[in-house]
């Protein structure tokens, strides 16, 4: 069984380390808009939700090409190939989650696990992501956080509209 | 540029002016950022006699170097003016998450001058800024306006600096709001704001900030976190929050109890951190911080990332008040309607001796909550007779009741959650810090021996000179081991250049000196740098210290000391040759 990534809205302190590794490391410069995983802030509330990309088992991105640039590796991790991409957006309005964006060439990038060895959980100090071998609560709570889906276009949109969605189930 | 954005936004709100000018490159190596810049750009633009609430006053935000990179606790950015509740120079800083926003829209800081005709918020959105009507959030809380800001913005991942009714209202002691829990505290910001009708600032940046050798940088933020960030020295933030002081400062006799009367508090179980921890929902955190010193808490509806310590203490123990659950209704409602918690708290708690003195009754009795409650919506809407009497600050409150011997304030600025009579140095900060009496500039509250009047005066001296250097590069407080060497480790790589431990030191002396030289030009004289009289007087009730009193030939010895440590003359002159030393002969 493979590893996977689960952030728990619970614990993440809205710190945005993971945000400023991500970009740091795939950007080389400090560039929250672009990277990888982002943070959804709610100060009101006392919490902050987590963005990440799941590597859909069945990923609607990857559904969505019509140049079959999206694909999985041999981890199941999915990547885009941008030598076929043609920018043409529509896996970043198929994503219900808002984890995949167009850079400013128009090229899709998303999350790729750091080729197995994360930085925003390595960043994260108080642990509220995680990358481990997938047993039956990780699959479970993941599971919940995956059911939150939906098709407003913005992929910012998205990810604040599930980060509230994902807020409500905090436990109080 | 390296870590800087390179741009200042100039915003004119009488002519209703936006531009943005070059950063001055000519300045950093003296003044580095947040504090040390801001001061010398708000040098140049007011005469130190401006009437602090008019027009001419300017104000000036600015972030630090490492704001907006993985620096650990460097979002902290600040704002510089001149104060309409002290009159003295003006330095209040924050946390959260503004900071790094306006660095990302490509702004190392803000300047706004002039006043605005009418209630605006200003909207910044990378290079798009505009100045915006305002009129609909007139009168609203904080919590409320932000909520509004970030709708105008049309992004829930804005930022935002605003104020509540009680800086439209300009009361002196008004703050301004961030991340709604968070405050530019102290000397009245918020009426700053309110003064200039600017009911807010909303900033979206999509931005990237750059450094000389990412890898290294990387390299040293991760070895300077691992081996002195979270270690023992600091991590207390994390796992107890500011409220871990109430029971060691209340060991130490020095926790300020029924309006600086005693130095301990018998019921101070009910606000400690255990009392915190059984209300804690969630540890929070600036940007960038792993320590998450944040506590949200909540008991029976009432919640709130806090309180602090101070909080806990000046509307606390202070007040005699041990029900945690009224302490966060107390901050809340301070957070929401726009108040400084210490200076709010101190007045109520001073209106509280009035009564038992017999000076006045306000309905304010030490223990009792309800009426305490009610008078932060009081003050911050001036809607009653004691309202606006609250409104004045302690200083004006007592001057008005002949009550100068119960009142603990320096130029105007009352006294933060640390009894002097038990920790003289702490006395020497009050007197001597240039906003009035801060516990922030230098901090002796751990000192081995709290009356070594010589090895005191050393630790403010030095504490206030590394304290001006380190919020030039905005780090916060709370990685309390930092120092020189990992501060120029750190921009040496971030820049591309080496910078040393030296001239980071000699700039954080230039930048106390400065704002000296403000104060001095605004009318301050030594006999400002004062011990109130309770201080002096009456010996201290409870506690560890019971008895003492800093009498003032040990005031006045340590004071002279500090003018000498600091090459300053009897009368707090800085010499013609420390002044040479510095570079600011000219100033």
């Amino acid at each position: 069984m493979g590893k996977i990534l689960y952030a728990n809205p619970d614990l993440c302190t809205g710190c945005n380390r993971c945000v400023y590794i991500c970009s740091a490391i795939k950007e080389g410069k400090f560039f929250p808009t672009k990277s990888r995983i982002h943070i959804n802030n709610f100060s009101f509330n006392g919490h902050s939700v987590p963005s990440i990309c799941f590597q859909c088992p069945k990923p609607d991105c990857q559904e969505a090409c019509p140049q079959e640039a999206i694909y999985k590796d041999e981890n199941d991790i999915v990547l885009v190939d941008k030598e076929k991409c043609d920018g043409c957006g529509d896996c970043v309005t198929a994503c219900p989650y808002g984890m995949i964006e167009q850079d400013d060439q128009g090229l899709a990038y998303k999350c790729d696990y750091c080729d197995g060895d994360p930085a925003c959980v390595k960043e994260c100090y108080p642990e509220a992501i995680i990358y481990q071998a997938e047993d039956k609560t990780l699959r479970k709570l993941r599971g919940l956080q995956m059911k939150q889906r939906t098709e407003t276009t913005n992929a910012g949109e998205k990810r604040h509209q599930l980060g509230r969605n994902l807020l409500s189930l905090i436990p109080q | 540029m390296n870590l800087y954005a390179g741009k200042i936004l100039l915003v004119d709100l009488s002519e209703k002016e936006i531009s943005v000018e070059p950063l001055r490159r000519e300045w950093l190596k003296d003044y580095w950022g947040c504090w040390g810049l801001a001061l010398r750009y708000f040098w140049d633009l007011v005469s130190p006699e401006v009437d602090p609430l008019s027009s001419e006053n300017a104000l000036v935000i600015m972030t630090g170097p490492f704001c907006g990179t993985l620096v650990p606790t460097s979002s902290r950015f600040c704002l510089v003016s001149k104060s309409p509740y002290t009159r003295t120079v003006l330095e209040t800083n924050t946390g959260g998450a503004f900071g790094p926003e306006l660095k990302f829209a490509g702004y190392d800081g803000i300047i706004i001058k002039g006043q605005s005709n009418s209630l605006s918020y200003l909207n910044i959105s990378d290079d798009e800024v505009s100045i915006e009507d305002a009129e609909s959030m007139a009168g609203k809380g904080i919590f409320e306006t932000e909520k509004l800001l970030k709708e105008a913005a049309g992004s829930p991942e804005a930022k935002t600096l605003c104020i509540g009714p009680a800086g439209e209202n300009l009361i002196g002691y008004a703050c301004i709001g961030t991340e709604t829990y968070r405050q530019m505290g102290r000397g009245g910001a918020g009426a700053l704001f309110g003064s200039k009708k600017l009911k807010g600032i909303v900033c979206r940046g999509t931005g990237s900030l750059q450094v000389a050798d990412m890898a290294a940088f990387l390299e040293k933020i991760t070895q300077h976190k691992q081996t002195n960030l979270l270690t023992d020295n600091n991590l207390w933030a994390n796992t107890d929050g500011t409220a871990v002081l109430v029971d060691v400062i209340n060991d130490l006799g020095i926790l300020p109890t029924r309006n600086f009367t005693c130095g301990a508090f018998e019921k101070k179980g009910g606000i400690n951190s255990d009392a915190i921890k059984a209300a804690k929902r969630a540890d929070r955190a600036c940007t960038s911080c792993p320590l998450a010193c944040g506590k949200f808490t909540r008991i029976n509806g009432a919640e709130m990332e806090g309180p602090e310590y101070e909080t806990l203490c000046l509307a606390g123990s202070n007040c005699e008040i041990d029900d945690l659950e009224q302490v966060i209704r107390f901050n809340r409602l301070c957070d929401d309607l726009g108040l400084d918690t210490i200076s709010c708290g101190s007045t109520v708690a001073l209106a509280m001796g009035l009564a038992e003195k017999g000076l006045h009754d306000f309905g304010l009795q030490f223990g009792h909550a309800k009426d305490y409650l009610d008078v932060v919506s009081e003050i911050s809407h001036l809607s009653t007779d004691r309202g606006k009497q609250l409104a004045l600050g302690a200083k004006k409150l007592a001057e008005k009741y002949k009550a100068e011997d119960f009142v603990t304030e320096v130029k105007g600025l009352e006294y933060a959650a640390y009894e002097p009579r038990g920790n003289y140095g702490m006395g020497l900060a009050y007197a001597t810090s240039e906003r009035g009496a801060c516990h922030l500039r230098a901090f002796t509250a751990f000192a081995e021996d709290p009356y070594d009047i010589e090895a005191l005066t050393q630790k403010v001296v030095d504490g206030q000179n590394f304290n001006a250097i380190k919020w030039s590069m905005c780090v916060c407080d709370f990685w309390g081991s930092i120092n020189h060497e990992i501060l120029s480790d750190l921009l040496g790589a971030g820049l591309g250049e080496p910078v040393t431990a030296q001239e980071l030191a000699l700039a954080g002396e230039r930048i106390w000196n400065l704002s000296r030289l403000f104060n001095l030009k605004a009318g301050f004289t030594a006999a400002d740098d004062s011990l109130p009289r309770k201080i002096m007087n009456q010996p201290l009730e409870k506690g560890t210290q019971s008895g003492k009193v800093f009498a003032k030939a040990d005031f006045e010895k340590a004071k002279s000391l500090y003018y000498q440590l600091r090459d300053w003359d009897e009368n707090g002159i800085p010499s013609t040759s420390k002044l040479n030393q510095l570079g600011l002969d000219s100033f």
